[in-house]
């Protein structure tokens, strides 16, 4: 379906929608009662400042939800950071802390030191953007896994510098279009390839190291209790649209994430000891112009020029060569694979 | 907001304070959308609710939400087309939902353990009403004004209540333990059934409508439609109802070496694989229709149940699509043949459709015997002032009639039916409405409900399953009195409602909550005042439409706020 269409779709749906009768609309119901009662834990609270149909909100919403409240959370600077802590509020109903850009790894490092010798168990999560991870605070990272600190980084991957403006960074992906990378005469968008930032960890030899996605909620549940239960380093990488940045509608960000994960430009994959251990399988992966065609960031690939077509292809490639490394085209009908890892049941996922 | 000194550290969770619902311009909504099983069904069950409510472990409630429109389950699961899975949007990814056989356990169910109907038999304090008929609509419509408190007097001209469901249904289908025990149930209600009663012999319509408040008229279509060919009629022609009334009641039926069967319904192909089993050798049947296939126009298909069609093909009953009888073949009064020829309902002028007959086509069928089953008209006596001279009644789609505003029509008699289950829903109607008439309310509305579509749902959530097959006699096991299509077991059926889209009503997936970035969706203790498990907290949510767009069933909105 192109992006006219699903626009167009969507449109109609809402004016659909107008018309129809509405239900429930009156607060019959004791709302800040109701929110106490929540059969979840709740890490992060509303009233945080993030966009419209923000990839990381909910990314961050899960994580904290699935490891907390025993947390300790330190942050990069990044929308994350200030999104949820517009002075003198904070969004967080965990201890949390930020001093800098880089440092997100290095200042766990230390609370974890310091928790070690009180001799308590709380654990530490240290939380970056693509920014704050692969780039400004990636010596930091490598610096906190190599000292084998009991720390869970999580990195909130939405592929530029979002906080400022849009800036490429090194998780940016091959042609996609970014203020510091514009398609022109010279180039289509950003030149270099996406940083594989998976292998780097993966070559310090940690205990677990995952990807995930926000479209499969459960399967980043799972990751995140499996990787606090890990005493040692360990790594998650979690793919969060940002609707802004990309140039989507609010609320397509989930499609688009689980476009990434079907395409195959987005591996959803597990290391041990710097060994891929799990995939999630592909049932039918996508073609990547499925993907491409929602976000405005590659809309200069569905142009006349005859290099449209060429990185086009180079993007198919790309994700044809991820199917093909991490062996991630499936054999038949898996309950964990891309289709089956997000079905729905009444009473909810059971995971 | 709490003023914190600078340097200090913020509270946990004080982002509450900031109202992030300001931001909005469209808010999400739940908007309880018809399913298609619904809106298509005739007598208005609403196979998605009875659906829910089996997933939630309770068969039970799900049958009494079944039974709030048919009291007859068990009964229509067997002689229904099914217009429910014809409609079901799972049919988009693989199978349509086996409705009728999850409506078929609960009616089994509800028979082997005795379940009694949620009505208040001891209510009685409505207004008496007559119902003529205790064929499917009429008990449609008893049931319904007992529901509804009115007291009611069933009169039905035969020994037995049930109608065509008893005197044309064979047994391979409707097995009549099961008619019994849920008609038995259903006249258990309170009711005043007065069997062996003849309008126009035992009591005259005025009589009726001197001592009830409204009457309801359902006698059916019982009297067979003239035939002949050319005005030719061969000396011992039997019409195909009576055959198959008299087969059931009598056990008897000609056994001709081979037979034409004209006509293009339920009777036609009941009465053809009645006389294959009894040991005709050929059987035919010769029909104006087209048969079912992939690319039938619906509009001119045979007007049977499909699996029917295809039982009898597999019994070996030859099927003579698009023809209609030009010419008998007699040599003196006896038939020694017939000319068939090849026909088609066309356009003609001024829009009306004729039949064409194609010159050239003829060809020669040698048969012993034809059969009539063309179709029935209403038994005019003791209806003569209501009826004239028409074959059937003329009425509004809530069954009122011209000439009394006492009288309501439903059924078969109206001409414009033909199914056991819009017989049920007229019934229903027609109770609605003297109900609304007795006391003021408000007429029920017949018009369809807008439905969802396929592409209004998110499948992204769902995957393929197959759906379940319900055994079936083999071919050489089938008699003249086993039940030939069997149902589901207890985990066949729990595979089956597990396939349910829930189109258009919350299927409690726990999606909007798991997938909202600003914690604006939440969880309520007890099912929420619309009927979902979820409210939105419109104090934070800024209308991003993630959770509609997420939205498996397409219950969540985004309307402008």
């Amino acid at each position: 379906m192109d992006s006219t269409k699903l626009k167009q779709e969507i449109q109609e749906r809402r004016a659909q929608m107008q018309s129809a009768p509405k239900e429930g609309v009156a607060g019959q119901h004791n709302m800040e009662e109701l929110r106490k009662l929540q059969p979840r834990y709740r890490g992060l609270e509303a009233g945080h400042r993030a966009c419209q149909g923000c990839g990381e909100a909910l990314a961050a919403r899960l994580v904290t939800e699935a490891a907390g409240p025993d947390v300790i959370l330190t942050n990069a600077t990044g929308c994350l950071e200030v999104f949820t802590t517009p002075w003198p509020q904070s969004a967080w109903r965990l201890p949390w802390i930020h001093s800098l850009f880089e440092n997100s790894a290095a200042v766990a490092s230390g609370v974890e030191a310091a928790l070690k010798a009180q001799g308590r168990s709380t654990k530490v999560i240290a939380q970056g953007g693509d920014g704050g991870t692969f780039d400004i605070g990636f010596q930091a990272l490598s610096g906190m896994l190599e000292r084998q600190h009991n720390i869970l980084y999580v990195c909130y991957d939405n592929e530029a510098y979002m906080n400022t403006g849009i800036q490429r960074s090194g998780s940016t992906p091959h042609a996609a279009m970014t203020t510091t990378s514009p398609p022109g005469k010279e180039r289509m968008g950003k030149r270099h390839m996406k940083k594989d930032l998976l292998s780097i960890i993966a070559a310090h030899h940690i205990p677990y190291a995952a990807s995930a996605s926000v479209a499969y909620p459960a399967d980043i549940r799972r990751k995140v209790r499996r990787a606090v239960s890990i005493e040692g380093p360990t790594f998650l990488l979690i793919h969060s649209p940002c609707p802004l940045g990309w140039g989507i509608e609010s609320d397509i960000s989930i499609e688009v994430a689980r476009l990434a994960v079907q395409t195959g430009l987005f591996p959803i994959i597990e290391l041990e000891r710097g060994e891929l251990t799990g995939v999630m399988p592909i049932r039918n992966p996508r073609p990547v112009t499925d993907y491409l065609k929602l976000q405005n960031r590659f809309k200069h690939l569905f142009t006349d020029d005859p290099r449209a077509r060429k990185e086009r292809e180079h993007v198919q490639a790309l994700a044809d060569h991820n199917i093909e490394i991490y062996q991630l085209r499936g054999e038949g009908v898996d309950a964990l694979d891309t289709d089956g890892a997000d079905t729905v049941r009444r009473g909810g996922v059971v995971d | 907001m709490k003023q914190l000194s600078r340097g200090a550290f913020a509270l946990p969770g004080t982002s509450l304070d900031f109202k992030t619902g300001t931001w909005r311009n469209e808010m999400p909504v739940h908007t309880h959308w018809g399913a298609p099983c619904h809106v298509a069904c005739p007598a208005g069950e609403d196979a998605q609710a009875y659906i829910a409510k089996m997933m939630e472990g309770h068969p039970k409630q799900a049958w009494e939400i079944l039974v709030q429109a048919n009291p007859l389950p068990a009964t229509t699961a067997r002689v229904c087309p099914h217009f429910c899975e014809q409609a079901c949007n799972r049919k988009h990814m693989d199978q349509p939902i086996a409705i009728h056989l999850i409506e078929r356990y609960l009616g089994d169910e509800a028979i082997k353990n005795n379940w009694a109907y949620p009505v208040d038999v001891s209510k009685e304090d409505g207004e008496p009403v007559c119902v003529v008929g205790a064929g499917p609509a009429g008990l449609s419509a008893a049931y319904h004004l007992r529901r509804l408190g009115h007291p009611v007097t069933l009169i039905d001209s035969l020994p037995e209540a049930g109608g065509l469901l008893r005197t044309a249904i064979p047994v391979t289908r409707l097995p009549r333990n099961v008619l019994d025990a849920e008609v038995g149930r259903l006249l258990k209600l309170g009711i005043d059934f007065k069997p062996r009663t003849s309008l126009g012999r035992d009591v005259s319509l005025e009589q009726l409508m001197g001592e009830h408040a409204y009457l309801f008229l359902a006698p059916g279509a019982a009297k067979s439609r003239h035939w002949s060919v050319d005005g030719a009629v061969p000396s011992d022609l039997r019409e195909g109802l009576g055959l198959l009334k008299e087969w059931l009641v009598v056990g008897d039926i000609p056994k001709p070496k081979s037979v034409a069967i004209h006509g293009g319904g339920n009777t036609a192909v009941d009465l053809a694989r009645v006389m294959k089993r009894a040991g005709v050798a050929d059987v035919h049947v010769i029909t104006a229709s087209g048969l079912p296939g992939p690319d039938a126009d619906p509009k001119d298909v045979l007007n049977v149940v499909p699996r029917e069609f295809e039982q009898a093909v597999e019994e070996g009953i030859v099927f003579h699509a698009h023809r209609t009888i030009q010419r008998l073949l007699m040599r003196g009064s006896k038939l020694v043949g017939l000319e068939m020829v090849h026909l088609k309902k066309l356009p003609g002028a001024g829009g009306r459709s004729s039949r064409v007959a194609f010159e050239g086509t003829e060809t020669v069928l040698h048969v012993e015997m034809v059969v009539p089953a063309i179709g029935e008209v209403v038994e005019p006596q003791g209806f003569e002032n209501l009826l004239g001279h028409a074959d059937y009644f003329k009425a509004d789609p809530i069954g009122q009639i011209a000439g009394s505003d006492r009288v309501l029509v439903g059924g078969d008699a109206r001409g414009d039916r033909g199914t056991v289950t819009a017989a049920i829903g007229d019934g229903r109607l027609a109770a609605l409405a003297i109900h609304a008439k007795l006391t003021g309310g408000e007429l029920p509305d017949p018009k369809r409900r807008p439905f969802i579509d396929y592409d209004k749902l998110n499948v992204n959530y769902f995957e393929p399953a197959a759906r379940a097959v319900e055994p079936m006699l083999a071919l050489e096991q089938r008699n003249d009195s086993d039940e030939i299509e069997g149902g589901l077991n207890f985990a066949q059926v729990t595979h089956e409602i597990g396939r349910c889209f829930s189109c258009g009503n919350c299927l409690a997936c726990d999606n909007c909550w798991t997938l909202c970035p600003d914690n604006a969706v939440i969880k309520t203790v007890e099912r929420a005042a619309d009927g979902s498990h979820y409210v939105f907290d419109y104090e934070y949510c800024k209308g991003c439409g993630l959770c509609a767009h997420e939205c498996p069933c397409g219950y969540i909105g985004m309307v402008s706020d």
